[in-house]
């Protein structure tokens, strides 16, 4: 798949996540955007308009629910990946109707997200 | 007496009267018809000592019927009348009838004082029992409600009334729904009492509300108390359960706050190792900050694990005191030492002022290096990019004290979590998304300084400006 046209915005509070997540998305040859709280995601997934968004669900200001409601709100359809800590577990009504569609859960395997990331694209294309 | 007594008696009256009216009307029937004077005589003589002896014997009787009546007037038992009756042939029956009766009255006179003395008895034991279930009720720091089958209250303790907030004295035998204004206490007193089971027992939580606002939650145990097959009442045991539920939802905030705080460094850790392994990092220097970030998130992870196991260890008294004479200034440094490589990070000043290393204090080295690197760590922590932390430590000769504190310009912490900071679990809202913590380490600090050593926390910050944290120990000689 040409990842190249691809643009990605990952937010996360933690910086550990935000270096590995990023640094293995580009070197797949994606354009990768980071967000450090979920203000600033809000802020450049409406500058940016990422093909995807990958976001923390516990990060300041907004967390990652509220950022995907307010895109939504916002006309924004990106199809969002949930990175949440174990054992959390979103109502169904909350994950479908704000455009989450996957969830993943801390501890990750960057491999993993890769895979999921391509999917994900690979679906919301065919759509 | 027997009956064959009765008729006999009965049958001798009657003959004798009759044998009397025969006489008398022989007599008369003599005076009457007498041919002679002398017979007519005799006749009269006969009636008259007819009349005598009827007399004589109406006046003995009546004389010992008297007796009698002062006899029992005087005496309590009866068994003395029967022998003042004079002894003639007619009142052996009478008197041997009057003694049997009295003999029965006596009798039962004696089993009437007995059994009143019986009853005295158990109603001494009765009353002693009441009052020594009262006063092990009284005692029961538990709260204990004991209501009769008509729902009113007949007994309850000092700590029901301060719970329920009713008066002792004025609630004795009232109904319950007046005494207590919690609905759903008088309802399960009624529930139970309803019930009708047999010694049966109910088991209920609860929570009670105070008018000074805030509530208590108890463990209800509520009993039916049963006489034979009739319900007797309800007793209702409330132990005060408050402080124990709190400690458990403290412990399990705390294990999922330990599972969280242990799986954060590990993800970095396995995610790094992963990204290596498959040669992500394409060049050297990211190879060299993968390595670093590594080694600091197992350091991290270390002293997490020493954090908790150290707690744990020390709460529990597992711990062995070892107290030598110690250098703060050499405990200071190498804690100094150590949390350098964190505050590099976060491009964080680190400034000393202590004192000359001969000041020295009685205290387990382990154990006060620990609390430092705790002061420390948090410093670090809950101070921004670009800030400073000032280790201080200064000696009072005059007062044989020495006081350190480690004063950062940190984020600070509200006034109203200030007097809180020290107690286990506790992380100040506002700071919560600031840094991740247990909510442990200060509480180590104040255990180990205050406990162990007998020293003193202290504790200082403005939101916005920055924290000093400090403590004080005794110097030694």
């Amino acid at each position: 798949m040409n990842a190249g046209e691809k643009t990605i915005l990952v937010a996360d509070d933690e910086s550990h996540i935000l270096s590995v997540v990023s640094l293995k998305l580009r070197n797949a040859g994606f354009r990768v955007v980071t967000a450090h709280d979920g203000q600033e995601a809000f802020d450049l997934a409406l500058s940016e308009r990422p093909d995807l968004l990958i976001t923390d669900f516990h990060m300041p200001l907004l967390s990652g629910l509220e950022l995907c409601q307010r895109l939504r709100q916002q006309n924004n359809h990106v199809p969002a990946i949930m990175l949440t800590a174990r054992g959390y577990n979103l109502e169904p009504s909350d994950t479908m109707q704000n455009g989450i569609v996957c969830m993943i859960s801390k501890p990750f395997s960057p491999r993993h997200l890769l895979e999921t990331v391509q999917e994900v694209l690979e679906r919301s294309a065919a759509a | 007496m027997q009956r064959s007594q009765t008729f006999y008696i009965f049958t001798l009256l009657l003959a004798g009267g009759g044998a009397l009216l025969c006489a008398l009307d022989a007599a008369g029937g003599l005076i009457e018809h007498a041919p002679w004077p002398m017979l007519r005589l005799v006749g009269a003589l006969s009636l008259a000592c007819g009349a005598i002896a009827g007399v004589a014997t109406l006046e003995s009787l009546r004389h010992a019927c008297r007796n009698i009546i002062d006899r029992t007037r005087k005496s309590n038992t009866f068994t003395a009348i029967g022998e003042q009756l004079p002894k003639s042939f007619a009142f052996p029956w009478l008197s041997g009838a009057i003694r049997e009766i009295s003999d029965a009255a006596d009798r039962a006179v004696a089993e009437a004082k007995l059994r009143a003395k019986e009853l005295e008895i158990q109603l001494k034991v009765a009353t002693a029992e009441r009052q020594h279930a009262e006063a092990i009720i009284y005692s029961i720091s538990d709260a204990v409600l004991v209501t009769d089958p008509f729902d009113e209250l007949v007994l309850a303790n000092e700590s029901a009334a301060k719970t329920f907030e009713f008066d002792l004295v004025k609630a004795a035998h009232s109904p319950v729904d007046q005494v207590l204004h919690d609905p759903r206490m008088i309802d399960l007193i009624r529930e139970m009492r309803q019930s009708h089971s047999r010694n049966g027992r109910r088991i209920v939580e609860h929570e009670v509300s105070s008018g000074a606002g805030g509530g208590r939650t108890f463990k209800i145990t509520l009993s039916s108390v049963t006489d034979g097959d009739a319900p007797a009442g309800v007793v209702a045991v409330l132990h005060d359960v408050t402080r124990e539920k709190e400690v458990s939802e403290m412990k399990n905030d705390f294990v999922s706050m330990v599972r969280h705080e242990l799986r954060t460094p590990l993800a970095s850790i396995r995610a790094y190792i992963e990204m290596l392994i498959d040669g992500e990092a394409q060049d050297g220097k990211t190879q060299r900050e993968f390595y670093e970030v590594i080694q600091n998130e197992s350091n991290r992870l270390g002293r997490l694990i020493d954090n908790i196991l150290n707690i744990s260890r020390i709460e529990s008294g597992l711990v062995r005191v070892v107290k030598q004479p110690q250098s703060v200034a050499v405990i200071l440094k190498e804690a100094i030492e150590v949390i350098s490589p964190q505050a590099t990070q976060k491009q964080i000043k680190l400034e000393e002022n202590l004192p000359p290393v001969f000041y020295q204090t009685l205290a387990d080295r382990d154990m006060l290096y620990q609390a430092v690197l705790n002061l420390l760590s948090n410093a670090v922590k809950y101070t921004p990019n670009g800030g400073t932390i000032t280790v201080q430590s200064s000696v009072d000769e005059s007062q044989k004290k020495i006081l350190t504190r480690i004063i950062d310009t940190g984020v600070g912490i509200p006034p109203k979590d200030l007097p809180f900071v020290f107690d286990k679990f506790y992380r100040a809202q506002a700071n919560n998304r600031v840094a991740s913590g247990t909510g442990l380490g200060l509480s180590l600090v104040k255990h180990i300084i205050e406990t162990v050593h007998h020293g003193r926390v202290l504790v200082e910050s403005h939101v916005g400006k920055g924290s000093s944290f400090g403590f004080e120990l005794d110097l030694c000689e």
